[in-house]
């Protein structure tokens, strides 16, 4: 906003975060040195089963890492300065005022006990120091820039449908003008009208107020509609990360190959949803190698062994032995 | 905006109340009947005093006890029941049961509201402070000594505290409510109280202490793990805020629901309390009346228990609807 | 609690047996109090063996009120009976009221909450709201009133199966007044589980309601009832004490409860003779932290949500 050269710079810049949940003695590698950068106003979606890692990697950036996680290795820069993300009290100026979170809209991530109007005032209240009467009117403005009649603040959670309460999670996580948005699922228990009508609005609101979106979703067909470039992970790491127009045309990675697969698309007769075969990985006991090997089709005896890095080709990367072969862009893209 | 569905919701549990209130009285119209003898005579102060056949007849006639059970007596005995009108005490010969029950009123009141008055202070707070920092010190130990607490009967509580604080080292009185000789309307007398008060409250108190310790723990620890508590920390609130303004009135729900039930329980958890003092209570007049098989008292005592605990239900469900927006649905 | 479901074969039942066994002895408040109760189980199985026989009046072998001594671990009371003898009489008194007033209440909270349950309709309709009663008015308030007036209908007669006639009522009134609890989950738990195929399947196969209710029902309700049954105990030894205490109890067959009123009419506390209150209290205490802990480990055991994998 300030000017073109900052513009250049990456708003927020994650590189080689490991974060290790300890439970009893036995640790475990949630994510494994995933890095990436993301611009003013640019929306990502992080894709991945449950477990993969991807809602580990969005509240390290938000600061809100469970007491029992441990960042192992890596870090995170927000314009340029690293972030102190491991510790709670550190991080609670950056919380809402620069990074705020969109939760799943289910009736618990909004205060059952409380109007919503309140609860919308409150961030405002509180980190930007507004006198309740402004506060209020603010968060009157924010219920309308989300499409909700300022007047129906007063009511409680439970008493609006679930798509008006993700929009009052929307207007709650824009009430301090953050430049990072994170939706956690944001969408994921809403049917598919009001999924649409909520991506639209998200998409509306990052346009108009140049936000930058990371949109968590285990459904890629959510991320074709609303961003500009999707990472997918699988067990802790970033597999594939490209624009959507490419990783949706030629997919690299035989996992991303398999999700956009099992896509239900009625446009192609293809209405049955194909799961992809074999279990979630075990992440305390984590497969050698390319952690997707035992599940793979494509998988060589060199997947079960060696752990493949992540190359970068053109303007998208991969970690997947079956494109080692294209060393030569790489060293294109380097040059 | 939804007026109708909330009044019905209070309309019904208006119709459960005076069920309840109903079926106590029922009960007690029934077991009334079962004693053997005659009822006009239980009714004239028991066997115990000789009355005329005129007299007996003539409460026959003024009870209608010469009329079927139902429905006639027991139109009666409800309508009498509403006025008040309890029948008269075989051991207090020729009292009224009611004015015998007014008259030892105040000095259970008394104890019990100093009691929960004093385990809602100690023991809400540190029941929700042990859920909100679940594992530490401060929860072990109040975990521990409120199982405690909670398993021993306070009346032996009670008789601990005077064998201590009477007997051993002499600081209170262990009997009664008022010391021989001690001049009537002065500061000493208020005083003389005080100390009479002490160990019964106390006893009463650590009772309530261990339940609303188990009960504000366990709330406090469910709503540290729900959502909203999680988009608080995002909110960049402080441990402080989260607490007041996010934990506190969500975990003080299932509490204002035991704090307002018991204001019916503790009269009855009292009862043994206020025997072990002397207290000239509810529960002491309770005592009396068993040892002296008083039936009308007793059915009295039982009648001012269903209504206070039924009662207290009411404003407990009332209470629960008020301070949660989702009950009014 | 889909994994709660009864196995069919033997050795798979064998199997959530020990498995659920493995679980439920892991927690330290369990280990404790089935040790402390198997303690008292053991005392109160043969008191006479171990004290000789319930001192009375009459045989008496101790002064009035003496302190713990040698000859008298627990001391004397105030006609000069030996503390301990009465105390482990006692276990034997207080352990079987509990028991049996539970058995009572769990076989009745059983039946109802299972058949509304069942059922449905306005039998479901009837059985709560009289389920609703007996939860809002308590045991020991039901019981204080109850408990005088049959004693007085029945008279202090013969004994009844070996007690005498004031704690046959105490069983029996307890056990008629604390099912409520037992009635409300039970029935809750019917209502989840009657949505299951299996019973559907016995449904299908001609089984009678009385046949689904017993073969198929009620054994994957056993957990709830186990759980419950153990809080059921701790509720009916505190009303049978707290009843005992205030002279309902039978001074020839003395409860903990009745030992307690005996030394509170001894002036006691008073008289500082600590041993004479102490010990019973301390039993009554024990004994229903023991119930305490093992209901709240069984509760912790079946309680899907605390499973690593739910």
């Amino acid at each position: 906003m300030t000017g073109s050269s900052q513009d250049k710079a990456p708003l927020l810049e994650v590189s080689g975060l490991s974060v290790d949940y300890g439970l009893k003695g036995v640790s475990s590698r949630a994510i494994d040195s995933v890095s990436f950068a993301l611009r003013a106003g640019e929306a990502v979606g992080l894709v991945g089963e449950s477990g993969s890692g991807k809602t580990t990697t969005a509240m390290a950036i938000a600061g809100l890492l469970s007491p029992n996680a441990r960042v192992s290795g890596g870090q995170v820069c927000y314009r340029g300065n690293r972030l102190p993300i491991e510790d709670d009290a550190a991080m609670r100026p950056h919380r809402w005022s620069e990074t705020s979170v969109v939760f799943q809209g289910a009736m618990n991530a909004l205060n059952p006990v409380h109007r919503i109007i309140k609860q919308i005032a409150e961030p405002c209240m509180l980190k930007l120091g507004m006198p309740r009467g402004e506060a209020t009117a603010r968060a009157g403005e924010l219920l309308e820039l989300v499409g909700i009649p300022a007047d129906r603040g007063a009511a409680y959670p439970h008493e609006l449908s679930g798509g008006m309460r993700q929009r009052v999670m929307i207007a709650m996580a824009l009430a301090c003008r953050p430049s990072i948005i994170i939706g956690d699922e944001p969408t994921t228990a809403l049917d598919v009208i009001t999924q649409a009508q909520i991506l639209k609005l998200l998409g509306e609101l990052r346009s108009q107020l140049n936000l930058a979106l990371i949109l968590i979703t285990h459904d890629l067909s959510v991320v074709a509609e609303s961003c500009d470039r999707v990472m997918i992970m699988y067990a802790g790491r970033i597999v594939e990360d490209g624009t959507v127009a490419e990783i949706f045309a030629k997919p690299k990675h035989p996992y991303t190959r398999l999700l956009i697969d099992s896509i239900p698309n009625p446009a192609n007769g293809k209405k049955m949803i194909r799961p992809i075969p074999g279990d979630p990985p075990n992440l305390v006991n984590r497969p050698s190698g390319c952690a997707f090997h035992p599940r793979c089709p494509s998988a060589m005896g060199l997947c079960a062994t060696d752990v493949p890095s992540f190359d970068k080709f053109g303007r998208s990367r991969v970690a997947c032995h079956l494109h080692r072969s294209s060393q030569e862009d790489k060293v294109a893209a380097h040059a | 905006m939804n007026g109708g569905r909330t009044s019905r919701h209070f309309g019904r549990i208006l119709v459960r109340a005076i069920i309840t209130l109903l079926m106590v009285a029922v009960l007690n119209f029934f077991l009334f009947r079962v004693i053997p003898g005659d009822p006009a005579s239980l009714l004239l102060g028991g066997a115990r005093i000789s009355v005329t056949a005129e007299q007996m007849k003539a409460q026959r006639q003024n009870w209608g006890l010469d009329r079927p059970l139902f429905p006639d007596q027991a139109v009666d005995y409800l309508s009498a029941t509403l006025r008040g009108d309890f029948g008269y005490s075989f051991k207090f010969r020729g009292r009224r049961v009611a004015d015998l029950i007014v008259e030892r009123l105040p000095a259970t009141i008394v104890l019990v509201s100093l009691a929960q008055f004093i385990a809602i202070v100690c023991g809400v707070m540190l029941g929700l402070y042990a859920g909100w920092r679940r594992g530490g010190a401060v929860d072990h130990i109040a975990t521990g000594a409120s199982l405690l607490l909670y398993s021993t009967p306070s009346f032996w509580v009670a008789m601990i505290l005077i064998v201590i604080f009477s007997t051993a080292l002499g600081w209170l009185p262990g009997y009664g409510a008022y010391s021989p000789g001690v001049s009537t309307r002065s500061l000493d007398q208020v005083l003389d109280y005080l100390r009479h008060l002490t160990l019964p409250v106390s006893a009463v108190a650590l009772g309530l202490i261990g339940q609303y310790v188990v009960v504000a723990r366990a709330a406090m620890s469910d709503v540290v793990t729900e959502d909203y508590m999680v988009t608080a920390r995002a909110k960049g609130l402080t441990g402080g805020q989260m607490l007041m303004r996010h934990a506190f009135r969500n975990a003080m729900l299932p509490v204002v629901t035991l704090i307002t039930l018991n204001l019916g329980y503790v009269v009855a958890g009292a009862i043994t309390v206020e025997a072990v003092f002397a207290w000239p209570g509810i529960g002491g007049l309770t005592v009396e009346a068993l040892n002296a098989r008083d039936y009308p008292v007793l059915q009295g005592v039982f009648l001012l228990l269903g209504a206070s605990i039924v009662l207290a239900n009411l404003v407990a469900d009332l209470a629960y609807g008020i301070l949660d927006p989702r009950v009014r649905q | 609690m889909s994994d709660a479901i009864v196995p069919y074969s033997p050795r798979g039942r064998a199997r959530a047996i020990k498995g659920f066994l493995g679980q439920f002895l892991s927690y330290g408040g369990a280990q404790v109090g089935l040790v402390c109760l198997v303690f008292f189980l053991v005392v109160a199985a043969m008191p006479n063996i171990l004290v000789g026989p319930l001192q009375t009046a009459i045989n008496a072998t101790g002064e009035f009120l003496e302190p713990p001594s040698s000859q008298h671990l627990l001391g004397t009371d105030e006609v000069g009976r030996d503390v301990l003898n009465l105390v482990v009489h006692g276990a034997r008194i207080s352990l079987t009221i509990a028991l049996l007033a539970t058995v009572i209440s769990l076989v009745i909270g059983t039946t109802v909450g299972m058949t509304a349950g069942y059922f449905g309709g306005p039998v479901d309709v009837w059985l709560m709201r009289l389920t609703d009663f007996f939860f809002v008015v308590p045991s020991f308030v039901l019981a204080l009133v109850i408990t005088p007036v049959v004693l007085e209908v029945i008279g202090r007669g013969r004994d009844i199966l070996g007690f005498r006639p004031s704690l046959f009522v105490i069983i029996v009134v307890i056990g008629l007044t604390s099912w409520a609890f037992v009635g409300r989950i039970v029935r809750s738990q019917t209502l989840s589980l009657k949505e299951r195929t299996f019973i559907d399947r016995a449904r299908v196969a001609g089984s009678s309601n009385l046949s689904i209710m017993v073969r198929h029902l009620l054994p994957n309700l056993v957990p709830q009832i186990a759980a419950n049954g153990a809080l059921v105990v701790t509720g009916a030894i505190y009303v049978e004490t707290s009843l005992s205490f205030l002279g309902l109890g039978d001074p020839l067959q003395p409860s903990w409860g009745t030992l307690l009123s005996l030394a509170q009419r001894a002036g006691a506390a008073s008289a500082g003779a600590w041993w004479y209150l102490g010990a019973p209290g301390l039993c009554v205490l024990t004994v229903s932290l023991s119930f305490v802990l093992i209901g709240n480990a069984l509760e912790d055991t079946f309680d899907p949500r605390r499973r690593v994998i739910p």
